[in-house]
């Protein structure tokens, strides 16, 4: 198995190293580029990592974020490899394939699967434009442990959520101070720990490492620059100082206004009418 | 208004709809009719512009197919100071200046007196090193009691003086007064957060539309650090 590995990996091997060369010539990021990042979430383990058979990160050590790096679209070779390795022909994780569309935004993470085995999962991180005043929060569940609840504020907010899935929420912008906990309750095996949601940010937050090494942490990591505009500047207040003729507010103001003038005018006749009667 | 009815009553109509107009009818982009000022979802909310995802702004160069490495423990970001107070020269304006965010339509906040200025906290503050800062306030129609109704007609060159908590006031010095039409409302470059940085003090004008209940554009000052 290894030796057909081994082959297959050096045939692969140069041509990958060639193709990794081309696209390495384009130091700007060029319109259309997918985005990639890669996360490290294997506790104890400094490995290298390969692009397309080609050596991309040297020692990268556990809970390190690289990234982003702009590519071309197209598919991509990931291996991992013990940090000594002389070629990618040997890896601990993978290889595996990714395809990256135009303008796609990608996490790819080495982590532990909930039994503890190292592997990798690939995420499509959600860069679309958050309403204006918004925040969004993603949990990635990659650690050796089982379902969790993520709690904010002693709450949870995200509920049985499995290794390796995701959820993603919608907030105002804040400090949360996040914990995670096995699902269904509320004691924290992580946490709590603030979490800084920003306004037009996609804040995504892995769960990482073991429960049965006691080494379950946080990763964060935050695409930023996905705000929107205010739909607009209101910046009329028609009326509301005093001396203004009341003909011209009710012009104004509208509907409620005249609505709201003839119920006072008609309460008014009413009292008047009333404190003439005795 | 005829003079048959009772004065009392005239007044308590005319603080009624007075009360009614704060609440309402803040000329939201949207015409807003009796009692639905905020609830409809207005018609030039972001969320439908989902076409392009921006990028995140200016990765820095770096060597070419090499990762930039970052640490991913959580972390807090850095508060600018934000902005407290506002005077412009040779005008009444001299107001306090207090953060707002986005009502639930998705229009920027706006304090509810004309005495006071909003600063959109989601974006660049004053003194920032790109991006535009946003204050914006009130205008009134009818009376000239409203500061910023002298906005619109500000020399070039007129100073701007924006105070900070915690740091020092900033000169701004206006380079133009524009109007920008409500119906063609150009929020991203308005709000920008990267680029030169500049300050936008923006408020309604242009002309009084009663079938919108609200002016048909936006003044918008600009002006630059001194």
């Amino acid at each position: 198995m290894r030796s057909r590995i081994l082959t297959a990996g050096a045939g692969a091997s140069a041509a990958a190293l060639a193709a990794a060369i081309v696209l390495a010539v384009p130091a700007q990021a060029a319109e259309g580029d997918a985005h990639l990042s890669v996360l490290h979430g294997v506790p104890g383990l400094t490995v290298d990592v390969w692009v397309n058979g080609a050596r991309t990160l040297d020692d990268f050590t556990p809970g390190t974020l690289a990234g982003p790096l702009a590519l071309p679209p197209g598919a991509y070779d990931l291996a991992i490899t013990a940090s000594d390795a002389a070629d990618a022909s040997a890896p601990v994780i993978g290889p595996v394939t990714v395809t990256l569309a135009a303008n796609g935004n990608y996490t790819a993470v080495a982590n532990l699967d909930a039994a503890g085995k190292p592997t990798a999962n690939f995420f499509t991180n959600d860069v679309s434009r958050i309403d204006a005043g918004k925040g969004k929060l993603t949990v990635r569940h990659t650690a050796a442990a089982p379902a969790v609840d993520v709690l904010a504020g002693g709450t949870a907010v995200v509920t049985n959520l499995a290794n390796p899935n995701e959820q993603t929420l919608t907030l105002d912008p804040g400090t949360i101070s996040a914990a995670v906990a096995a699902t269904g309750t509320t004691a924290p095996v992580i946490g709590p720990a603030d979490v800084t949601v920003a306004e037009g940010t996609h804040t995504i937050v892995y769960a990482w490492g073991s429960l049965a090494d006691k080494n379950l942490q946080l990763a964060v990591q935050t695409i930023e620059g996905l705000h929107s505009a205010p739909g607009s500047v209101p910046g009329a207040l028609d009326g509301s100082s005093g001396g203004v003729p009341t003909g011209q507010m009710v012009l104004g103001g509208g509907l409620a206004a005249a609505t709201l003038l003839l119920i006072v005018v008609g309460l008014g006749k009413v009292r008047t009418s009333a404190a003439r009667k005795p | 208004m005829t003079p048959s009815k009772p004065s009392r009553s005239r007044r308590m109509a005319a603080l009624a709809a007075m009360a009614v107009l704060v609440l309402t009818a803040c000329g939201t982009a949207t015409p807003s009719t009796a009692g639905s000022a905020f609830n409809e979802a207005s018609g030039p909310n972001p969320s439908g512009q989902q076409t392009q995802p921006s990028l995140p702004p200016a990765e820095p160069s770096r060597p070419p197919a090499e990762f930039p490495l970052k640490g991913t423990t959580p972390t807090q970001p850095m508060a600018a100071p934000p902005p407290v107070s506002l005077q412009v020269a040779g005008t009444s304006i001299d107001m306090a200046v207090i953060p707002v965010g986005v009502a639930p339509g998705g229009a920027m906040e706006i304090p509810e007196t004309f005495y006071q200025a909003g600063w959109y906290r989601f974006g660049s503050a004053p003194g920032a090193t790109e991006g535009t800062a946003v204050l914006a306030g009130h205008i009134d129609t009818t009376s000239d009691q409203a500061p910023f109704s002298q906005l619109k007609s500000l020399p070039a060159g007129t100073l701007i003086t924006v105070g900070r908590e915690g740091a020092p006031a900033l000169n701004y010095r206006v380079v133009s007064v524009t109007l920008m039409a409500k119906d063609a409302f150009d929020g991203d470059a308005l709000f920008r957060r990267t680029g030169p940085h500049e300050l936008k003090v923006v408020t309604c004008g242009g002309r009084w539309l009663d079938e919108r209940m609200d002016y048909s554009d936006n003044v918008i000052v600009t002006a630059v650090l001194e």
